[in-house]
């Protein structure tokens, strides 16, 4: 057992206590410790990493303060914590790695992040206001009323003078065609 | 953050805490409430007419020891389990009575065949067992989750698998105080097969029963 123990645990039996000072001196007592043991244990881990280990095991002996048997040496538990919550932590960490790639490395142009590639082009508001023109009257007015514009049926019914049935047959009909223009199909 | 940041905002407004209890203490307060209830369950089903005969053979005693031992120290390893500094050998305890019931049964299974043939491991439905186990040890789990809760959420998993294989093998060794069943082959299905089921369904309920606790820095943050 380490010379400090006795230290520490009077340190941790003042933290039970609610004495701040002692608890705080505990905790910078133990930061070295900590950062030494996880780099031992955690090799390959960058200093982050072992930062982020660091941090939550620190949370963690906050919260599990009344966990600590004053009988019992203090860097057991500490350390049985780090080994505990490290492990938690790395695994989702490369849990999240695994799922995720880094944005620094990509250079601003890059189409990497878009989540459709063809959508710019598919959704072109040049390309569907043309295909638009392109529609016969009666369901162009009917696409402008109720899809652009966002008009109720019963309100481009009274403005255009169209019946609310013919009103939906001509937006589905528009609908179907300019579908067909932009390639989207069925 | 930086870490020293961290400790300047978990040492400010520090609160009291009560350590808790050490294990020892805690798995005989989980006895001195689980055993009344055990029995109680056992007294309103009623002793079984040959209990007095069972209780001198020694092949019923083993079992009923080693279903006690593997409560008791199921109870032992899930409080252990909770905390952060116990060794690991503490935490796989109740394997070795587990095993030792497991092979009382097993031994038992062997005995009849030998004795009858394959008539002598003859499997029938039990529609007892699974209900009767649960309701023997339903106050040793609520007692064990109480303990648990408060006394460490670490290897939550863990914690709650030995906490179920400490109830249901409680559960069981109260069950054959007032059910017959003496074929070994079904109490090997029906009894260890219970037990093992109530364990592994508390196992996979760890997380939810055994939340980590909200990070001090919301409570910071609030």
């Amino acid at each position: 057992m380490s010379d400090e123990d006795p230290v520490l645990r009077k340190l941790m039996a003042a933290a039970q206590r609610g004495e701040s000072a002692s608890y705080a001196r505990l905790l910078e007592t133990l930061l070295p410790i900590l950062r030494r043991a996880a780099h031992g244990r955690w090799r390959a881990a960058s200093p982050a990493d072992i930062e982020d280990v660091v941090q939550e095991t620190l949370l963690a002996l906050h919260n599990a303060r009344h966990l600590h048997d004053p009988a019992r040496p203090v860097l057991p538990f500490v350390l049985g914590i780090l080994k505990l919550r490290g492990a938690d932590v790395l695994r989702r960490r490369h849990r999240l790695a695994a799922r995720e790639s880094a944005l620094d490395d990509l250079p601003e142009t890059s189409t990497a992040l878009a989540t459709n590639s063809e959508q710019e082009e598919v959704l072109d508001a040049g390309t569907l206001r043309a295909s638009i023109e392109r529609l016969s009257p009666g369901q162009r007015q009917a696409i402008e009323m109720t899809k652009l514009q966002g008009m109720s049926l019963e309100e481009a019914s009274l403005r255009s003078g169209m019946s609310i049935a013919a009103l939906k047959v001509a937006t589905h009909r528009g609908l179907l065609a300019l579908r067909k223009r932009l390639g989207g199909g069925q | 953050m930086k870490t020293e940041q961290l400790i300047a905002i978990l040492s400010r407004d520090l609160t009291p805490v009560r350590p808790i209890a050490p294990v020892g203490r805690r798995v005989l307060l989980w006895l001195a409430l689980s055993l009344p209830a055990a029995a109680l369950v056992t007294w309103h089903a009623g002793l079984r007419p040959d209990l007095a005969a069972r209780l001198i053979e020694p092949h019923f005693l083993l079992t009923e020891a080693a279903a006690l031992l593997t409560a008791l120290t199921g109870a032992y390893a899930a409080l252990c389990a909770g905390l952060p500094d116990q060794p690991r050998w503490k935490l796989w305890l109740p394997l070795a009575p587990f095993a030792l019931w497991l092979a009382t049964l097993g031994q038992q299974c062997w005995d009849s065949f030998l004795r009858l043939g394959p008539a002598g491991l003859t499997l029938t439905t039990d529609t007892m067992c699974l209900p009767a186990i649960a309701e023997g040890g339903l106050v040793p789990a609520i007692v064990i989750v109480i303990l648990l809760r408060r006394g460490g959420w670490f290897r939550a998993s863990h914690a709650c698998l030995c906490g179920g294989l400490a109830a249901a093998a409680l559960g069981t060794a109260a069950l054959n105080l007032y059910h017959i069943e003496d074929a070994a082959i079904m109490v090997i299905v029906w009894q260890l097969g219970a037990v093992a089921l109530f364990s592994l369904i508390a196992a996979l309920l760890g997380r939810v029963v055994l939340p980590p606790p909200a990070s001090p820095l919301a409570a910071e943050k609030n």
